[in-house]
């Protein structure tokens, strides 16, 4: 036989043994329970010969379970956010430049920054000046006050910086949870799409990942008496001798708590408490709202639980805080759940963090000019904890968790405080637009149903050639088995998945790569009918028949690219898995088949039953 | 000479396709046509899964036969009046699928309703509704209000709310805020699980997909469809002839559209593997048409002299036996789907082999007497005048 022949055989062989080697991974994979899959005993089962243990062939979400969500990023609020900080800033800027006004903040739509001042004309210069690339003047100035207003393209940038930023936190999260195979990515529309394949509860996942996680540090303003006026709007809280009494009336009450000033001494602060948070809220809108001078001072919500399991009482109060943010969660550079047992009762769960050099400095700072003050870590709009301030703090803090419950659900509540503060905060909450949940039975029923369903179209298919072409059928059937062994390890080579409809897709392939066999032992038979030997027929029939091949691999693997471009999830696995069978179809249907048939055919008197 | 064969058809024949292609032009034309009129939403339309439609679908199985009756008048009790309840697999399995909330979670009724409700209490200065995310409103009021009594406005107005978003922060005092309604799959489930507790329900998959994002999806499908014919249409142009172009896609868009047919007219739920089945469809069944049409072409060569009718009919003789047999290849392989196959997989089978099929057909009847018409008007342009600029292209 010709070399080039010998080189096909040898080509044919490697790809042969390669494909089988390559799919040890997978055999062992799938030879233990689900369970077992994805820990030591897996691992250890692999023979060393074999290929990476990881490179075996992955259910997708549809086959293993899993929950696949698409989070939409409400990017309006996180472009306010970015609002409301750059006011803090403008204002921060025009103290520096020492010109009058007396407030900065943001106006009703939370889109424009509106300064009261009554020097107009050198607030615009100074603002503009600093921040004229971001900023511009609508000229909406009146009544002692200057609008700004941001353009466009800085609007823009804000919100796609704001998916950004939720896509790298969301990426963090799962990153540090341990989840295996996660697939993250950022779509149209300011979604998120997060597939966690094998993930068995959806509540948790949703939980973790929806968690804005704002942290921030806020100064008590436990000087300001403007809550006393409430005294006469709402009725004391019963009280005895120890505290308060429970239960709570309805509708809210006063109570006061001892305070110690910064500047010395003590005096009694009013706070509201009520039994639910609504109550509490309706009331600050109603009554404490009014009472604040607004950009200055504002109310915080603070959780309280006391007493234990059975008795315990869980109320709602108020805190009085400096509007002003100090510090953010931004600075978190690590945080971790533990046990604090210096606290009275023993040990209570507690969130520990660590700054990062610069927001150690600024801690620093923060404690230096505000000792012995209290200070509210404030997480999403709850105040968890306000102690004093005792001393310098700068990289090391601890958050007490405000919430009780028992230790085992509090341990817990610290461990997700913890991871979602290591992750980095969302700039803006985000909500589920799209759930997917494949529950864990459901799974395997579906993997047998399919492997059932291809290997009787894969038996059929056998059969059916076998006895149409006889031996070329035989030939056929060969590459064929050859070409499912070799798209699986492709797949697991590559880290593909494996889908419902990828199994649908793999079926398909076969009797792609089996349509092309039929098409040259058609043609084989023509060019025999037209007189030539088996020999000639064999080689005019692979020559001429070539370009009809690739021809018929190229219009579906178009149709392939093209739903991998547009699909998801088990869609996309579809369009993969087909992608990969055409190729293989294209390489066993051309080279395998033909390198059997013409040893077959070697000798100018061979016979062939086509 | 030594070999032996036998043929499923016969090698040699002269059915005559050509005489029959205006049968065939008729035919096509009415199933196509009924096709696409049936699928306009105005006279029947396509059966939307939440992929397109969005809304929430779960797989219930339950440990003890259920009356899907039943089930859904216990939905219909909580208020889903347009929930659909399918039994999934066998009978014996007990399996329901259960659709809720097609088009919008909240229509322009209820929207009315909470709004009037709200005015009512408070001094709205805004109100907005977005029917693309349907289950979000959006206020402004003239003064702070409280939240919880927002809520309460909104519930007592018949629509359940999930929460009540301030939208400026929580501590300052606030007048926008957004109203959002509460889920149905958590409503649903809490029914089912209490309703049937007795026969064990349990939710195995859950989909839910926001209406825009639905919308978006039903965009994206049709347009990549229309991609994947334009590229297929070039790289056929471009490897034989663009001549060969107006055959061919006539032929892929008769084959996309009796698939869509299977979908339309059984009434089976039409989602993304459905659009994979199209784009597939579309390209393995445009195989057919060019192996034909290049016989056409070598034979055109070959017998210079005879008659464009009598070279189409032979083109297509000459390769019946390929043309049937590939198509039967591929089909084979589908049976096992269509045997063990339960939902989505079945229809996918199924809609394959009847893509199959149509391909074979047009390709017969449809693509390749096509050519003859295409000759037939080229020919009466070249003959007319201004014929240079015609025949350039």
């Amino acid at each position: 036989m010709e070399r080039s022949w010998l080189g096909r055989v040898a080509l044919v062989l490697v790809v042969a043994i390669w494909s089988v080697w390559q799919l040890v991974p997978s055999y062992h994979y799938f030879k233990l329970s689900p369970d077992d899959r994805n820990g030591d005993v897996y691992d250890k089962s692999v023979p060393g010969w074999g290929p990476d243990a990881k490179k075996h062939l992955n259910l997708g979400l549809d086959l293993q379970g899993g929950i696949h969500l698409a989070m939409g990023v409400d990017v309006d609020r996180a472009v306010k956010a970015k609002v409301a900080r750059r006011a803090d800033e403008v204002a921060e800027h025009l103290k520096e430049k020492s010109i009058a006004f007396t407030l900065v903040a943001p106006d009703a739509s939370g889109l424009r920054i509106a300064v009261a001042t009554t020097a107009a004309g050198d607030v615009e210069k100074a603002t503009l000046d600093f921040y004229g690339s971001e900023l511009y003047a609508p000229g909406g100035s009146a009544d002692g006050q200057v609008l700004f207003a941001f353009k466009d393209q800085v609007l823009r940038e804000f919100k796609g910086k704001a998916v950004e930023q939720a896509e790298k936190t969301i990426r963090n999260r799962v990153d540090k949870w341990g989840v295996s195979e996660p697939d993250i990515k950022r779509k149209a529309n300011n979604q998120i799409q997060v597939q966690l394949p094998g993930f068995k509860d959806p509540a948790k996942a949703k939980d973790l990942l929806g968690r804005t996680a704002q942290l921030e540090f806020k100064i008590c303003d436990d000087e300001n008496a403007a809550f006393d006026a409430v005294r006469t709007q709402l009725p004391a809280c019963p009280s005895s001798r120890d505290g308060m009494t429970f239960p709570l009336p309805d509708g809210g009450c006063w109570t006061v708590e001892n305070v110690e000033l910064a500047s010395g001494g003590a005096r009694q602060s009013t706070m509201v408490v009520t039994n639910k948070r609504p109550e509490l809220e309706a009331i600050i809108t109603a009554r404490l709202t009014p009472l604040l001078e607004q950009g200055r001072t504002s109310v915080g919500i603070g959780e309280v639980v006391v007493g234990q399991d059975v008795v315990r009482q869980t109320y709602y109060r108020s805190y009085l805080l400096r509007s002003k943010t100090e510090l953010t969660g931004d600075y978190i550079a690590d945080a971790r759940a533990s046990v604090d047992n210096s606290s009275p009762g023993g040990g209570k769960p507690v969130v520990t963090f660590t700054m990062s050099p610069d927001g150690a400095r600024l801690m620093e700072k923060l404690t230096t000019d505000n000792l012995h003050r209290r200070m509210a870590t404030v997480l999403d709009d709850k105040v968890e904890t306000a102690p004093y301030i005792q001393g310098k703090i700068s990289t090391n803090g601890q958050i007490t968790l405000g919430s009780g419950r028992n230790y085992q659900e509090q341990f817990e509540e610290a461990n997700a405080i913890a991871l979602v503060l290591k992750a980095g905060a969302l700039p803006a909450p985000v909500t589920i637009s799209e759930e997917r949940t494949v529950g864990a039975t459901l799974g395997p029923e579906l993997v047998k149903k399919g492997t059932l369903s291809a290997l009787v179209g894969l038996g059929l298919v056998l059969l059916f050639m076998a006895a149409y072409y006889r031996v070329s059928g035989l030939v056929a059937d060969v590459a064929l088995v050859l070409n499912g062994l070799l798209v699986l390890a492709i797949m697991s080579m590559i880290g593909t998945t494996l889908t419902l409809p990828g199994i649908a897709g793999f079926v398909l392939t076969l009797g792609m790569a089996v349509d092309a066999n039929v098409l040259i032992n058609e043609r084989i038979r023509e060019e025999m009918r037209a007189g030539r030997t088996v020999k000639q027929s064999v080689q005019q029939g692979y020559d001429r028949v070539f370009w009809t091949i690739v021809d018929s691999h190229v219009t579906a693997l178009v149709a392939a690219v093209v739903l991998m471009q547009y699909g998801s999830g088990p869609v996309r696995g579809f369009a993969v898995t087909l992608t990969i069978g055409l190729v293989a179809s294209l390489f066993t249907s051309i080279v395998v088949t033909r390198t059997i048939m013409e040893y077959l055919t070697r000798h100018d008197t061979a016979r062939l039953s086509v | 000479m030594q070999f032996k064969t036998f043929d499923i058809l016969p090698h040699g024949t002269t059915f005559d396709f050509v005489g029959k292609r205006r049968i065939a032009v008729v035919l096509s034309l009415i199933i196509n046509l009924t096709v696409i009129a049936w699928s306009l939403p105005a006279v029947h339309g396509l059966n939307f899964g939440v992929d397109f439609a969005g809304g929430t679908e779960m797989e219930v199985k339950f440990a003890t036969a259920v009356d899907p009756g039943a089930i859904r008048k216990s939905l219909d009790e909580q208020g889903f009046k347009d929930a659909s309840v399918q039994t999934y697999g066998p009978d014996a399995e007990n399996t329901f699928l259960i659709r809720v909330g097609r088009i919008a979670l909240m229509g322009t009724e209820d929207v009315k309703r909470v709004e009037d409700a709200v005015r009512a209490k408070f001094a709205v200065k805004t109100v907005a509704f977005n029917p693309e995310i349907g289950d979000k409103l959006d206020f402004q009021f003239e003064k702070p209000v409280v939240p919880a009594e927002l809520q309460a406005a909104v519930e007592a107005a018949g629509v359940k709310v999930r929460e009540v978003r301030e939208e400026a922060g929580l501590t300052a005092g606030t007048r926008s805020f957004a109203v959002i309604t509460q889920g149905i799959r958590e409503k649903v489930e809490h029914e089912l699980t209490t309703r049937f507790a007795e026969s064990k329900p349990e939710v195995r998959r859950v989909e839910y997909v926001g209406p825009a994002v639905g919308r978006e999806l039903r965009n994206q499908g049709f347009k990549a469809v229309l991609y994947a014919i334009a590229l297929i249409v070039v790289y056929v142009g471009l490897r034989f002839d663009f001549r060969f172009s107006p055959g061919v896609i006539i032929a892929i868009i008769h084959d996309a559209i009796v698939t869509l047919g299977y979908f339309a007219f059984s009434g089976r739920e039409f989602n993304l593997t459905s659009i994979a089945v199209i784009l597939t469809v579309v390209g393995y069944s445009v195989n057919d048409t060019v192996v034909v049409y290049d016989r056409i072409r070598e034979n055109k060569a070959k017998y210079q002299g005879r008659g464009l009718a009598d070279l189409v009919n032979l083109a297509i003789n000459e390769t019946l036996g390929r043309t049937f047999l590939t198509s039967f290849a591929t089909a084979l392989s589908l049976v096992g789907l269509l045997i063990f196959g339960v939902g989505t997989i079945f229809d996918f089978a199924f809609a394959m082999v009847l893509g199959i099929v149509s391909g074979t057909y047009s390709t017969w009847f449809i693509a390749a007497p096509m050519t003859i018409w295409l000759e037939e008007r080229a020919a009466k342009r070249k003959a007319g005048p201004g014929a240079a600029a015609a025949v350039a292209r």
